[in-house]
Protein backbone atom coordinates (compact mmCIF):
# COMPACT_ATOMS: atom_id res chain seq x y z
CA UNK A 1 0.00 0.00 0.00
CA UNK A 2 1.28 3.77 -1.00
CA UNK A 3 1.03 6.07 1.46
CA UNK A 4 1.17 9.92 0.62
CA UNK A 5 2.54 10.32 4.20
CA UNK A 6 6.21 11.48 5.26
CA UNK A 7 8.04 8.40 7.55
CA UNK A 8 10.00 8.90 9.86
CA UNK A 9 12.39 6.42 11.80
CA UNK A 10 12.87 5.80 15.59
CA UNK A 11 15.03 3.65 17.86
CA UNK A 12 12.54 3.07 20.69
CA UNK A 13 9.55 3.55 21.96
CA UNK A 14 10.43 6.14 24.00
CA UNK A 15 12.07 7.97 20.80
CA UNK A 16 8.79 7.72 19.20
CA UNK A 17 7.05 9.37 21.68
CA UNK A 18 9.64 12.23 21.87
CA UNK A 19 8.90 12.67 18.15
CA UNK A 20 5.60 12.90 18.42
CA UNK A 21 5.48 15.35 21.36
CA UNK A 22 8.09 17.55 19.84
CA UNK A 23 6.28 18.13 17.21
CA UNK A 24 3.04 19.04 19.19
CA UNK A 25 1.48 15.65 17.12
CA UNK A 26 -0.39 14.75 20.63
CA UNK A 27 -2.71 15.51 22.99
CA UNK A 28 0.06 15.52 25.60
CA UNK A 29 -0.60 11.68 26.55
CA UNK A 30 1.36 8.48 24.94
CA UNK A 31 0.43 7.33 21.72
CA UNK A 32 0.58 4.36 19.91
CA UNK A 33 3.57 4.24 17.16
CA UNK A 34 0.97 4.69 13.84
CA UNK A 35 3.14 2.12 11.68
CA UNK A 36 2.63 1.45 7.84
CA UNK A 37 1.20 -2.31 8.96
CA UNK A 38 -1.01 -0.75 11.76
CA UNK A 39 -2.23 2.32 9.55
CA UNK A 40 -2.64 -0.49 6.48
CA UNK A 41 -5.15 -2.66 8.76
CA UNK A 42 -7.57 0.11 9.43
CA UNK A 43 -7.32 1.19 5.69
CA UNK A 44 -8.19 -2.55 4.74
CA UNK A 45 -10.78 -2.77 7.33
CA UNK A 46 -12.98 -0.29 5.52
CA UNK A 47 -11.94 -1.31 2.47
CA UNK A 48 -10.38 2.18 1.14
CA UNK A 49 -7.43 3.01 -0.48
CA UNK A 50 -4.82 6.02 1.61
CA UNK A 51 -6.17 8.68 -0.53
CA UNK A 52 -9.82 8.01 -0.46
CA UNK A 53 -11.20 11.70 -0.07
CA UNK A 54 -13.53 11.68 3.08
CA UNK A 55 -14.25 15.24 2.65
CA UNK A 56 -13.44 18.56 2.07
CA UNK A 57 -13.51 20.65 5.51
CA UNK A 58 -15.61 23.62 4.62
CA UNK A 59 -14.03 26.96 5.84
CA UNK A 60 -10.36 25.83 5.15
CA UNK A 61 -10.89 23.75 2.37
CA UNK A 62 -8.64 20.93 3.44
CA UNK A 63 -8.48 18.09 2.08
CA UNK A 64 -9.15 15.02 4.48
CA UNK A 65 -7.88 11.48 3.32
CA UNK A 66 -8.49 8.07 4.61
CA UNK A 67 -4.70 7.49 5.70
CA UNK A 68 -4.47 10.71 7.40
CA UNK A 69 -7.45 9.90 9.71
CA UNK A 70 -6.18 6.25 10.15
CA UNK A 71 -2.78 7.56 11.07
CA UNK A 72 -4.42 9.46 13.96
CA UNK A 73 -6.71 6.53 14.69
CA UNK A 74 -3.64 4.03 15.29
CA UNK A 75 -2.22 6.77 17.42
CA UNK A 76 -4.91 7.03 19.71
CA UNK A 77 -5.33 3.37 20.26
CA UNK A 78 -7.67 2.71 17.91
CA UNK A 79 -7.96 -1.11 16.55
CA UNK A 80 -9.13 -1.70 12.62
CA UNK A 81 -12.50 -2.89 13.81
CA UNK A 82 -13.42 1.07 15.64
CA UNK A 83 -11.85 2.86 12.28
CA UNK A 84 -15.26 3.11 10.77
CA UNK A 85 -16.57 4.41 13.61
CA UNK A 86 -13.95 7.23 13.52
CA UNK A 87 -14.72 7.73 8.98
CA UNK A 88 -18.31 8.09 9.85
CA UNK A 89 -17.71 10.67 12.96
CA UNK A 90 -15.92 12.65 10.99
CA UNK A 91 -17.90 12.22 7.42
CA UNK A 92 -20.80 14.15 9.82
CA UNK A 93 -18.56 16.58 11.60
CA UNK A 94 -17.90 17.99 8.03
CA UNK A 95 -21.46 18.82 7.06
CA UNK A 96 -21.82 22.24 6.89
CA UNK A 97 -24.45 22.55 9.37
CA UNK A 98 -22.09 21.04 11.76
CA UNK A 99 -20.12 24.08 11.87
CA UNK A 100 -16.75 22.39 12.66
CA UNK A 101 -14.43 25.40 12.25
CA UNK A 102 -16.67 27.41 14.44
CA UNK A 103 -17.10 24.76 16.93
CA UNK A 104 -13.52 23.96 17.41
CA UNK A 105 -11.94 27.03 17.03
CA UNK A 106 -14.28 29.11 19.38
CA UNK A 107 -13.35 30.68 22.72
CA UNK A 108 -16.31 28.52 24.08
CA UNK A 109 -14.05 25.19 24.43
CA UNK A 110 -16.98 22.48 23.40
CA UNK A 111 -15.71 19.17 22.36
CA UNK A 112 -17.29 16.76 19.73
CA UNK A 113 -19.47 14.37 21.49
CA UNK A 114 -20.05 11.16 19.90
CA UNK A 115 -23.17 9.07 20.62
CA UNK A 116 -22.70 5.48 18.79
CA UNK A 117 -25.90 3.16 18.30
CA UNK A 118 -27.00 0.13 16.54
CA UNK A 119 -24.48 -3.43 16.35
CA UNK A 120 -21.50 -1.98 15.99
CA UNK A 121 -21.56 -1.33 19.29
CA UNK A 122 -21.61 -5.11 20.73
CA UNK A 123 -18.77 -5.83 17.92
CA UNK A 124 -16.64 -3.43 19.24
CA UNK A 125 -17.24 -3.59 22.71
CA UNK A 126 -18.63 -0.23 23.55
CA UNK A 127 -20.11 -0.20 26.67
CA UNK A 128 -23.65 2.40 27.81
CA UNK A 129 -23.23 1.27 31.68
CA UNK A 130 -21.02 2.06 34.52
CA UNK A 131 -19.05 5.10 33.76
CA UNK A 132 -20.74 5.67 30.46
CA UNK A 133 -19.39 9.38 29.83
CA UNK A 134 -16.05 8.79 30.87
CA UNK A 135 -13.39 5.75 30.94
CA UNK A 136 -16.15 2.96 30.52
CA UNK A 137 -14.53 0.66 27.60
CA UNK A 138 -11.50 0.72 25.36
CA UNK A 139 -13.40 1.35 22.27
CA UNK A 140 -15.15 4.36 22.98
CA UNK A 141 -12.16 5.46 24.70
CA UNK A 142 -10.15 5.30 21.75
CA UNK A 143 -12.71 6.84 19.24
CA UNK A 144 -13.36 9.94 21.35
CA UNK A 145 -9.60 10.36 21.40
CA UNK A 146 -8.99 9.94 17.65
CA UNK A 147 -11.64 12.32 16.94
CA UNK A 148 -9.17 15.21 19.35
CA UNK A 149 -6.25 13.89 17.67
CA UNK A 150 -7.49 14.01 13.68
CA UNK A 151 -8.58 17.47 14.96
CA UNK A 152 -5.31 18.83 16.66
CA UNK A 153 -3.57 16.93 13.29
CA UNK A 154 -5.32 17.68 10.35
CA UNK A 155 -7.32 21.32 11.15
CA UNK A 156 -4.16 22.75 13.36
CA UNK A 157 -6.66 22.45 16.11
CA UNK A 158 -3.99 22.93 18.91
CA UNK A 159 -4.25 24.94 22.22
CA UNK A 160 -3.48 28.60 21.10
CA UNK A 161 -3.33 27.95 17.54
CA UNK A 162 -6.99 27.42 15.59
CA UNK A 163 -8.37 25.93 18.95
CA UNK A 164 -8.84 29.63 21.14
CA UNK A 165 -10.62 27.81 23.66
CA UNK A 166 -10.20 29.58 27.40
CA UNK A 167 -11.24 26.86 29.63
CA UNK A 168 -11.81 23.57 27.11
CA UNK A 169 -13.23 20.57 29.55
CA UNK A 170 -12.05 16.80 29.80
CA UNK A 171 -14.33 16.06 27.17
CA UNK A 172 -11.57 17.08 24.67
CA UNK A 173 -9.65 14.20 25.60
CA UNK A 174 -12.25 11.70 24.77
CA UNK A 175 -15.87 12.07 24.46
CA UNK A 176 -17.89 9.16 23.31
CA UNK A 177 -20.70 6.96 24.66
CA UNK A 178 -22.38 4.09 23.24
CA UNK A 179 -26.26 4.12 23.94
CA UNK A 180 -27.69 1.99 26.10
CA UNK A 181 -29.63 -0.14 23.66
CA UNK A 182 -30.68 -3.46 25.46
CA UNK A 183 -31.32 -2.50 28.84
CA UNK A 184 -34.17 0.06 27.33
CA UNK A 185 -37.89 0.28 25.64
CA UNK A 186 -37.25 3.32 24.18
CA UNK A 187 -36.12 3.71 20.72
CA UNK A 188 -32.39 4.50 19.97
CA UNK A 189 -31.36 7.99 19.14
CA UNK A 190 -30.35 7.18 15.38
CA UNK A 191 -33.37 5.89 14.87
CA UNK A 192 -35.30 8.95 16.68
CA UNK A 193 -33.39 10.85 14.22
CA UNK A 194 -34.13 8.85 11.41
CA UNK A 195 -31.80 6.32 10.81
CA UNK A 196 -33.35 2.77 10.09
CA UNK A 197 -33.62 0.25 12.77
CA UNK A 198 -30.86 -1.99 12.84
CA UNK A 199 -28.63 0.33 11.48
CA UNK A 200 -24.96 1.10 12.88
CA UNK A 201 -24.82 5.24 13.20
CA UNK A 202 -22.78 7.88 14.79
CA UNK A 203 -23.83 11.42 15.94
CA UNK A 204 -21.80 14.23 16.79
CA UNK A 205 -22.68 17.07 18.78
CA UNK A 206 -20.80 20.39 19.27
CA UNK A 207 -20.85 19.76 23.23
CA UNK A 208 -20.46 21.35 26.48
CA UNK A 209 -18.78 19.36 29.64
CA UNK A 210 -22.11 16.90 31.06
CA UNK A 211 -23.82 18.79 34.10
CA UNK A 212 -24.60 15.78 36.61
CA UNK A 213 -28.25 16.21 37.95
CA UNK A 214 -29.40 14.05 40.85
CA UNK A 215 -33.24 13.06 41.92
CA UNK A 216 -33.83 9.88 44.45
CA UNK A 217 -36.25 11.03 45.64
CA UNK A 218 -39.50 10.43 43.65
CA UNK A 219 -40.55 7.50 40.94
CA UNK A 220 -43.18 10.62 39.27
CA UNK A 221 -41.63 11.21 35.77
CA UNK A 222 -43.06 14.48 35.94
CA UNK A 223 -40.73 15.50 39.07
CA UNK A 224 -37.73 13.71 37.50
CA UNK A 225 -37.64 15.45 34.22
CA UNK A 226 -38.28 18.89 36.34
CA UNK A 227 -35.24 17.82 37.61
CA UNK A 228 -33.69 17.79 33.50
CA UNK A 229 -35.31 20.84 33.01
CA UNK A 230 -33.84 22.87 35.59
CA UNK A 231 -30.23 21.90 34.71
CA UNK A 232 -31.14 22.98 31.61
CA UNK A 233 -32.58 26.70 32.83
CA UNK A 234 -29.28 26.87 35.01
CA UNK A 235 -27.26 26.61 31.85
CA UNK A 236 -29.41 28.71 30.26
CA UNK A 237 -28.45 31.04 32.83
CA UNK A 238 -25.23 30.62 33.80
CA UNK A 239 -23.74 29.74 30.17
CA UNK A 240 -25.89 30.64 27.03
CA UNK A 241 -29.66 31.40 26.60
CA UNK A 242 -29.52 30.26 22.77
CA UNK A 243 -31.69 27.52 21.79
CA UNK A 244 -30.24 24.34 20.07
CA UNK A 245 -29.35 20.33 20.52
CA UNK A 246 -29.12 19.41 24.33
CA UNK A 247 -28.52 15.75 24.76
CA UNK A 248 -29.70 14.53 28.38
CA UNK A 249 -28.31 11.08 29.66
CA UNK A 250 -30.59 8.90 31.46
CA UNK A 251 -29.31 5.91 33.38
CA UNK A 252 -31.55 3.21 34.52
CA UNK A 253 -32.56 3.88 37.68
CA UNK A 254 -34.52 6.81 36.52
CA UNK A 255 -34.95 5.38 33.33
CA UNK A 256 -37.08 2.28 34.83
CA UNK A 257 -39.30 5.16 36.33
CA UNK A 258 -40.30 6.97 32.83
CA UNK A 259 -40.42 3.53 31.03
CA UNK A 260 -42.88 2.72 33.98
CA UNK A 261 -44.81 5.71 33.87
CA UNK A 262 -45.07 4.79 29.61
CA UNK A 263 -43.07 7.57 28.64
CA UNK A 264 -41.33 7.61 25.80
CA UNK A 265 -38.47 9.77 24.61
CA UNK A 266 -41.02 11.91 22.23
CA UNK A 267 -43.23 12.73 25.22
CA UNK A 268 -39.96 13.29 27.20
CA UNK A 269 -38.57 15.35 24.68
CA UNK A 270 -42.22 17.59 24.22
CA UNK A 271 -42.26 17.80 28.24
CA UNK A 272 -38.69 19.22 28.53
CA UNK A 273 -39.28 21.83 25.74
CA UNK A 274 -42.09 23.38 27.91
CA UNK A 275 -39.90 22.82 31.00
CA UNK A 276 -36.83 24.54 29.95
CA UNK A 277 -37.17 28.05 29.27
CA UNK A 278 -36.77 31.08 31.09
CA UNK A 279 -37.39 34.79 30.89
CA UNK A 280 -34.86 37.26 30.03
CA UNK A 281 -35.10 39.17 33.45
CA UNK A 282 -33.74 36.49 35.18
CA UNK A 283 -29.92 37.23 33.68
CA UNK A 284 -30.67 39.77 36.38
CA UNK A 285 -30.22 37.39 39.30
CA UNK A 286 -27.47 35.81 37.81
CA UNK A 287 -24.99 38.90 37.91
CA UNK A 288 -25.98 39.52 33.68
CA UNK A 289 -28.44 42.37 34.70
CA UNK A 290 -26.73 44.51 31.84
CA UNK A 291 -27.95 42.41 28.85
CA UNK A 292 -31.69 42.37 29.88
CA UNK A 293 -32.40 45.69 28.51
CA UNK A 294 -35.63 46.33 27.69
CA UNK A 295 -36.66 42.36 26.69
CA UNK A 296 -36.93 41.70 30.25
CA UNK A 297 -40.48 39.71 29.55
CA UNK A 298 -38.84 37.60 26.59
CA UNK A 299 -39.40 33.84 27.16
CA UNK A 300 -36.17 31.99 25.80
CA UNK A 301 -36.80 27.98 25.05
CA UNK A 302 -33.71 25.45 25.44
CA UNK A 303 -34.70 24.53 21.97
CA UNK A 304 -36.74 25.58 19.02
CA UNK A 305 -38.96 22.18 19.17
CA UNK A 306 -38.68 19.04 21.11
CA UNK A 307 -36.74 17.29 18.28
CA UNK A 308 -33.82 19.24 19.26
CA UNK A 309 -33.23 17.13 22.11
CA UNK A 310 -31.07 13.92 21.90
CA UNK A 311 -32.16 11.81 24.53
CA UNK A 312 -29.64 9.08 25.20
CA UNK A 313 -30.54 5.69 27.78
CA UNK A 314 -26.76 4.94 29.29
CA UNK A 315 -25.08 4.90 32.42
CA UNK A 316 -24.73 2.30 35.52
CA UNK A 317 -27.55 0.61 36.88
CA UNK A 318 -27.73 2.19 40.00
CA UNK A 319 -27.76 6.14 41.27
CA UNK A 320 -30.66 8.39 40.55
CA UNK A 321 -28.50 10.71 38.86
CA UNK A 322 -28.81 12.12 35.27
CA UNK A 323 -26.79 14.61 32.94
CA UNK A 324 -27.68 17.89 30.74
CA UNK A 325 -25.28 18.12 27.91
CA UNK A 326 -25.52 21.48 26.55
CA UNK A 327 -24.66 22.31 23.18
CA UNK A 328 -21.67 24.97 22.41
CA UNK A 329 -23.68 27.90 21.35
CA UNK A 330 -27.43 26.78 20.09
CA UNK A 331 -28.32 26.34 16.95
CA UNK A 332 -24.65 27.74 15.49
CA UNK A 333 -23.59 24.13 15.06
CA UNK A 334 -26.52 21.45 14.53
CA UNK A 335 -25.89 17.80 16.06
CA UNK A 336 -25.87 15.48 12.53
CA UNK A 337 -26.71 11.57 12.17
CA UNK A 338 -24.78 9.20 10.20
CA UNK A 339 -25.64 5.65 9.40
CA UNK A 340 -21.65 3.72 9.07
CA UNK A 341 -21.29 3.57 5.18
CA UNK A 342 -18.47 1.62 5.12
CA UNK A 343 -18.70 -2.23 5.21
CA UNK A 344 -18.19 -2.89 9.19
CA UNK A 345 -18.77 -6.94 8.83
CA UNK A 346 -16.55 -7.57 6.09
CA UNK A 347 -13.24 -9.74 7.51
CA UNK A 348 -10.00 -7.44 6.04
CA UNK A 349 -8.36 -9.31 2.82
CA UNK A 350 -6.17 -12.40 3.46
CA UNK A 351 -2.60 -11.77 3.35
CA UNK B 1 13.33 0.56 15.19
CA UNK B 2 10.17 1.78 14.24
CA UNK B 3 8.90 3.41 11.13
CA UNK B 4 5.89 6.02 11.79
CA UNK B 5 3.70 7.90 9.49
CA UNK B 6 3.65 12.01 9.98
CA UNK B 7 0.04 12.16 10.93
CA UNK B 8 -0.36 15.71 9.82
CA UNK B 9 -1.55 16.96 6.55
CA UNK B 10 2.24 17.76 5.44
CA UNK B 11 1.49 20.84 3.30
CA UNK B 12 0.06 24.05 4.15
CA UNK B 13 -3.80 24.41 4.01
CA UNK B 14 -4.41 26.84 0.77
CA UNK B 15 -4.63 30.27 1.92
CA UNK B 16 -5.67 33.36 0.91
CA UNK B 17 -3.62 36.19 -0.72
CA UNK B 18 -3.35 39.73 0.61
CA UNK B 19 -4.13 42.39 -1.86
CA UNK B 20 -1.83 44.71 -3.30
CA UNK B 21 -1.01 47.22 -0.48
CA UNK B 22 -2.69 51.08 -1.12
CA UNK B 23 -0.24 53.95 -1.72
CA UNK B 24 -2.67 56.09 0.26
CA UNK B 25 -5.85 55.38 1.90
CA UNK B 26 -6.74 59.40 1.21
CA UNK B 27 -10.07 59.20 -0.63
CA UNK B 28 -10.62 55.56 -0.42
CA UNK B 29 -13.53 53.26 0.62
CA UNK B 30 -12.84 50.83 3.24
CA UNK B 31 -15.13 47.90 4.69
CA UNK B 32 -15.48 46.90 8.08
CA UNK B 33 -16.24 43.26 8.81
CA UNK B 34 -17.21 43.02 12.43
CA UNK B 35 -17.94 39.61 13.55
CA UNK B 36 -20.89 40.95 16.06
CA UNK B 37 -19.53 40.47 18.91
CA UNK B 38 -19.62 42.99 21.96
CA UNK B 39 -16.19 43.90 22.04
CA UNK B 40 -15.90 44.91 18.07
CA UNK B 41 -18.24 47.82 18.84
CA UNK B 42 -15.85 50.35 20.35
CA UNK B 43 -12.77 49.20 18.37
CA UNK B 44 -14.63 49.98 14.96
CA UNK B 45 -16.45 53.34 15.99
CA UNK B 46 -12.68 54.53 17.50
CA UNK B 47 -11.09 52.98 13.79
CA UNK B 48 -13.62 54.24 11.92
CA UNK B 49 -12.93 58.27 13.18
CA UNK B 50 -9.18 58.06 12.83
CA UNK B 51 -9.56 56.70 8.91
CA UNK B 52 -11.87 59.62 8.41
CA UNK B 53 -10.37 62.22 10.75
CA UNK B 54 -6.66 61.16 9.94
CA UNK B 55 -5.93 59.14 6.69
CA UNK B 56 -8.70 61.14 4.94
CA UNK B 57 -10.55 58.27 4.02
CA UNK B 58 -13.64 58.79 1.85
CA UNK B 59 -16.32 56.27 3.34
CA UNK B 60 -16.21 53.39 6.10
CA UNK B 61 -19.11 50.63 5.30
CA UNK B 62 -19.45 48.68 8.23
CA UNK B 63 -20.96 44.59 8.44
CA UNK B 64 -21.52 42.76 10.69
CA UNK B 65 -21.45 39.03 10.17
CA UNK B 66 -24.86 37.04 10.73
CA UNK B 67 -23.01 34.41 12.55
CA UNK B 68 -20.18 35.55 14.46
CA UNK B 69 -18.35 31.56 13.94
CA UNK B 70 -19.21 31.10 10.46
CA UNK B 71 -17.55 32.81 7.20
CA UNK B 72 -18.81 36.23 6.38
CA UNK B 73 -22.30 35.84 5.00
CA UNK B 74 -21.77 35.79 0.99
CA UNK B 75 -23.88 39.35 0.36
CA UNK B 76 -21.06 40.36 2.43
CA UNK B 77 -18.43 38.83 0.24
CA UNK B 78 -20.23 40.12 -2.80
CA UNK B 79 -19.84 44.10 -1.63
CA UNK B 80 -15.75 43.23 -1.01
CA UNK B 81 -14.94 44.16 -4.97
CA UNK B 82 -16.31 47.90 -4.18
CA UNK B 83 -14.02 48.43 -1.29
CA UNK B 84 -10.38 49.90 -1.77
CA UNK B 85 -9.31 48.05 1.82
CA UNK B 86 -10.72 45.37 4.04
CA UNK B 87 -10.82 45.36 7.78
CA UNK B 88 -12.26 41.82 9.26
CA UNK B 89 -12.27 42.11 13.48
CA UNK B 90 -13.10 40.07 16.14
CA UNK B 91 -14.36 40.97 19.24
CA UNK B 92 -12.88 38.41 21.24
Amino acid sequence: MQFASRSYSADSISAVQELYHSNGWTDGLPIVPPTREAVQECLEWVMMPPDQLIGIEPVRGLAITAEKLAINAVMAGCLPMHFPVVVTAWTAMMQQEFLMHGATASTGGCAVLVILNGPIRLEIGASGSFNALANSDRATAVIGRAIRLCLINLLDDRPGVIDRSTLGHPGKFSYCVAEDEEDTTWLPLAEHRGVPKGASSVTVMSAGAPRQLMNEWTTKPEEILETFAAEMRANMRHYSIHPGNYAIVIPKQLREHLQAGGWTKADIATFIHERARIHRREWAEVGKGAVVRDRGDSVYTAMDSPDQLLVVAAGGPAGGFGAVIPPWLGNKSYAVTLPIGVCVDCEPPKK
Amino acid sequence: MFEVLDPTPGTAPPAGRLAPRLDTLEGKTVGFISNGKEGTKGFFKHLDQILREEYGVASVVSRTKSNYSAPADPHIVAEIKGWDAVVSGLGD
